[in-house]
């Protein structure tokens, strides 16, 4: 099977950020920063056509698991292409774009336009709850 | 002691972007960072001599059926009432303008605990700019459209 991932890191390098590879017998993944923000793209041996997009934070310990779900909704409902998701057990909080696509070629075109909103989302998902904290 | 080119340079790259380092004056210690944030590029320029100020600037490019040189700077001007701390300053006889902040943080470390938002403030304010020329152009075109065919009898 050709790297999948192939298009991102050419989507990357034409953003101009650096990035590793971090591939295993299930799944091919890079990893990069943007604006000092981590992120990752990550494509399954066995599903060629997913390809998921997304970074992952720690909820800060004063926020209440309660506050974040119905923020998560609300963005669920709101936004473009981006799922919030809260992982409870870990208070990880995940923002991830999630593609059908024949071929990553198909996302380069539009990748900034991606991590835009995925850094939007997160954002507006911790700036909403600092909101509602004050 | 690192050269202040090194330390914001090293700062860049380490939140995750390329840059190019480039000097502007040898003599003087000043330098010219480039690196791309969210499609644009953006400058930062460091001084040896002096490591408590920067200047942060991004160029835009006036889309050609938007250019009209007189235009561009009295919406550069608008533009700068709504965001004081940043500068416009148009090049290439108008067909395209900078946008720069002056930060005076006092020293590289400073500087880089405000860098992003500094680099958010000078993108919002190019933007805006870029956003309102283009917008004014396209009503004016739509008034003068109607004008001319006012005046040929069609409406």
């Amino acid at each position: 099977m050709s790297d999948p991932l192939t298009p991102i890191e050419i989507a990357l390098d034409d953003e101009g950020l650096f990035f590793t590879r971090d591939d295993d017998e299930d799944t091919f993944r890079v990893a990069f920063k943007s604006e000092g923000d981590r992120y990752f793209v990550v494509a399954y041996r066995d599903d060629p056509n997913f390809l998921m997009i997304g970074s992952g934070w720690a909820l800060p310990a004063e926020i209440e698991l309660f506050d974040a779900l119905d923020v998560a909704n609300t963005l669920n409902v709101r936004k473009k292409f981006v799922k919030t998701a809260l992982w409870e057990d870990e208070r990880d909080v995940l923002f991830t774009v999630e593609l059908c696509v024949r071929d990553a070629e198909e996302v380069r075109p539009n990748f900034g336009r991606l991590l835009d909103v995925l850094r939007d989302t997160a954002a507006e998902f911790f700036e909403e709850l600092r909101d509602d904290e004050e | 002691m690192p050269l202040v080119r090194e330390t914001i340079a090293t700062f860049i790259q380490n939140e995750g972007h390329k840059v190019d380092v480039s000097p502007v004056d040898d003599d003087d210690g000043v330098s010219e960072i480039l690196f791309k944030s969210r499609g644009q590029v953006f400058s930062v320029t460091t001084y040896e001599r002096d490591p408590g100020t920067y200047v942060v600037s991004t160029a835009y490019e006036v889309p050609e059926w938007a250019y009209e040189r007189t235009q561009t700077a009295e919406t550069l001007q608008t533009v700068n009432e709504d965001f004081p701390d940043i500068t416009f300053i148009m090049a290439h006889d108008g067909a395209l303008f900078v946008a720069s902040a002056e930060e005076e943080p006092g020293s590289p470390e400073a500087f880089t605990l405000s860098f992003w938002e500094t680099v958010a403030r000078v993108r919002e304010a190019g933007a805006s700019a870029i956003e309102r020329i283009v917008d004014r152009t396209e009503s004016k075109a739509a008034a003068e459209k109607f004008i001319n065919s006012f005046m040929r009898g069609d409406q």
